[in-house]
């Protein structure tokens, strides 16, 4: 487990403040956030690169805030991977081992398994200038799981590969979480990334920690507005809440569970608002007739956008059905959602 | 584009700008070839014009006449009869030799640490050190030897002297040593730091991540991945010292006229006493009017520059210099 307690390092720019997190053991842990929310420095701070102003780190109960990076049993993998230019693959990978007191059978057990599990075999005699980026990427794996740390701290690394790759390289990771028990912690600012891959994520901006949990939570029950964005929320609205409906600029919906404050916000995914033409036979409490504003082409989807009085909902709707209903711009249509669909904070 | 050219086709077109391409290279390969011959003719006359000057005899002195390029060009020494059989220039270049190579080693003690710390810690002041060595390669030598003797011949440094009971200045150690190295430091200082800013601090904290220590992670990862810059840091340096005048002609004057009771038994025991720094040497024999010393020494010189930078081309660290 990584226990992480009122954080605060300061970097130049980049400040933490009061980062709290827990980490359960052998679990693969997502953080995410957009480019400079400070997630690479907390990454170093772990890892015991950058020094800590305030707080406190431990893994499996043991205080790790200020150990040398060699004493803390924490890998990490950059970005750019790193790997040494003037080492041969198989020297990167055996790097972590040849100073390290450990039963040299079981390393080298350890590393055929990884380099046949990685597919790598036949670049270990090659050097990294030489190498693809889903083979860097391989390599570099491999160089920090060898030496088996107790977390492995990996800084967004399927960003910098192909779209084919990187489903490759996830499943690959997948794989070898499962495999051991090392505690995974990636970075990473695509949130698709964490819904396949993730036991447990935290959303950060600001260098401060917005929100944790599991990803289907956080995927569902955003805790702020930001959240919501950033997680692909998109119809977020300003509500005023009265028992268990909200008031959103006239227009009444009901919503699951009173709310503790009287002002807020709802938001309601696109793909939970049901477009018709006429109104729905249905268990959907909420529903309310409006003119279409938009369409927007996103490949697969249209995104249509209804307004209802001032207010525009975002939906989505697969090209087949847009035909069938003969969805134009100034159609009037019905939209219709769950109660349950409804999130408020 | 008129109807006339356009009927006459793609190959009609292209013909004329190939044309004009084609001159237009002739004409910048003309300049260009002529320029780069002139400036290398011209280095070349620089360095053996002269070169008969070496091999001037007995019997040229009494002529005041050199033959070998079948002018009557005026013999420009006095002492006729071969450099090589006089102990001063052997000495001379002994001299020189052992004084650079102990500066070099010197410098590069503490420039490769100091390098390293400034390229990789943040240090109060960093930029005050960085500006006053980088000072130090664009100020005048002789000003650096005149502030060098202002320094060790008052206050602090000359009580330690009297303590000591012996003299920095106008002395071989550490009078030659102290003058060689601060030029020689400063410019080293500046191609090492160079070579460790180069290095990305990502890969030693990797080697930590894997459990290498401080030292093992710069021994393994950084210090390989820095050799080439570092060697040619080392070259630079010993170019520097070995060129130095300004600071050592300052500090520690010229030796050959001094009586031998002023030299220690360790100095004439190493056949260094007598003898003078080379470029100062280059510069005395001319003032005595011995030209064809100089050329000599001269040579010696340019030998060493040219080896030097074509040993720093041969490890890949090109663009110190040139």
């Amino acid at each position: 487990m990584i226990e992480i307690r009122n954080l605060h390092v300061h970097l130049g720019k980049f400040h933490l403040q009061g980062v709290d997190l827990t980490i359960g053991e052998g679990g693969f842990f997502v953080l995410m956030g957009p480019t400079g929310a400070g997630k690479t420095v907390l990454l170093e701070a772990i890892a015991g690169l950058v020094p800590v102003g305030k707080g406190r780190i431990t893994v499996s109960g043991r205080d790790i805030t200020h150990l040398p990076p060699e004493k803390r049993g924490v890998g990490i993998m950059y970005q750019d991977y790193a790997l040494f230019p003037h080492l041969t693959v198989a020297a990167n990978i055996t790097f972590g081992l040849r100073y390290r007191r450990h039963d040299r059978e079981a390393a080298g057990r350890r590393f055929d398994e990884l380099v046949g599990q990685l597919g790598i075999g036949h670049l270990l005699d090659r050097y990294p200038g030489t190498l693809s980026g889903g083979e860097l990427q391989r390599v570099a794996l491999a160089r920090a799981l060898v030496v088996e740390p107790t977390v492995i701290l990996l800084d967004e690394p399927l960003s910098a590969l192909d779209q084919g790759f990187r489903e490759d390289i996830r499943l690959l990771l997948k794989e070898l979480h499962k495999n051991s028990r090392i505690t995974f912690f990636m970075v990473t600012h695509d949130f698709s990334e964490a819904l396949t891959l993730a036991t447990q994520a935290a959303i950060m901006n600001k260098g401060a920690i917005v929100q944790t949990g599991s990803v289907r939570d956080i995927f569902q029950r955003p805790a702020t507005s930001f959240v919501a964005d950033f997680v692909g929320m998109k119809n977020i609205l300003p509500a005023r809440f009265d028992g268990t409906s909200a008031d959103i600029g006239g227009l009444s919906v009901e919503i699951p569970r009173k709310h503790h404050n009287t002002t807020g916000h709802i938001s309601i995914r696109p793909e939970d608002i049901v477009i018709s033409l006429k109104p729905l036979e249905s268990s959907m409490r909420n529903s309310f007739a409006g003119v279409i504003a938009g369409i927007v082409d996103q490949g697969f989807l249209y995104e249509i956008h209804v307004a209802v009085k001032d207010l525009v909902f975002k939906s989505f709707v697969t090209k087949g059905s847009a035909v069938d209903l003969a969805l134009d711009l100034g159609a009037n249509v019905q939209i219709s959602f769950k109660t349950s669909a409804v999130h408020v904070f | 584009m008129s109807g006339e050219e356009c009927s006459r086709g793609p190959s009609a077109k292209a013909a004329s700008p190939g044309k004009k391409a084609a001159s237009d290279r002739l004409l910048f390969k003309t300049f260009f070839y002529s320029f780069a011959g002139f400036l290398f003719l011209f280095s070349a006359y620089l360095f053996l014009s002269n070169f008969d000057q070496l091999l001037v005899t007995e019997a040229a002195v009494k002529t005041r006449e050199l033959t070998t390029w079948g002018e009557d060009r005026e013999i420009l020494n006095l002492f006729a009869g071969g450099f090589w059989k006089d102990p001063y220039f052997w000495k001379s270049l002994n001299l020189t030799l052992m004084i650079t190579i102990l500066t070099t080693i010197l410098a590069s003690l503490v420039g490769i640490p100091t390098a390293y710390a400034l390229s990789r810690y943040r240090i109060p002041g960093k930029t005050v050190i960085e500006v006053l060595f980088s000072s130090m390669l664009v100020i005048p030598a002789s000003s650096v030897g005149l502030c060098l003797i202002v320094m060790f011949n008052y206050g602090p440094f000359w009580h330690l002297q009297e303590k000591l009971g012996f003299r920095f200045a106008h002395s071989i150690f550490p009078g030659m040593i102290i003058a060689s190295f601060v030029l020689s430091f400063a410019l080293g200082l500046s191609a090492w730091k160079a070579t460790f800013d180069s290095v990305n601090p990502r890969f030693e904290q990797v080697a930590r991540s894997l459990g290498s220590s401080r030292w093992r992670a710069f021994r393994t990862v950084t210090l390989p991945m820095a050799k080439s810059g570092l060697a040619a840091g080392i070259i630079l340096a010993w170019t520097r010292a070995m060129a130095e005048f300004g600071a050592v002609l300052f500090f520690c004057g010229t030796f050959r006229e001094l009586p031998p009771a002023r030299f220690s038994n360790l100095e004439r025991a190493l056949h260094i006493d007598q003898a003078d720094w080379l470029s100062v040497a280059i510069w005395a024999q001319v003032e005595y009017g011995n030209v064809e010393y100089g050329f000599a020494l001269a040579y010696i010189l340019v030998l060493i520059g040219g080896i030097s930078v074509y040993a720093m081309h041969r490890i890949g660290a090109k663009g110190y210099i040139w």
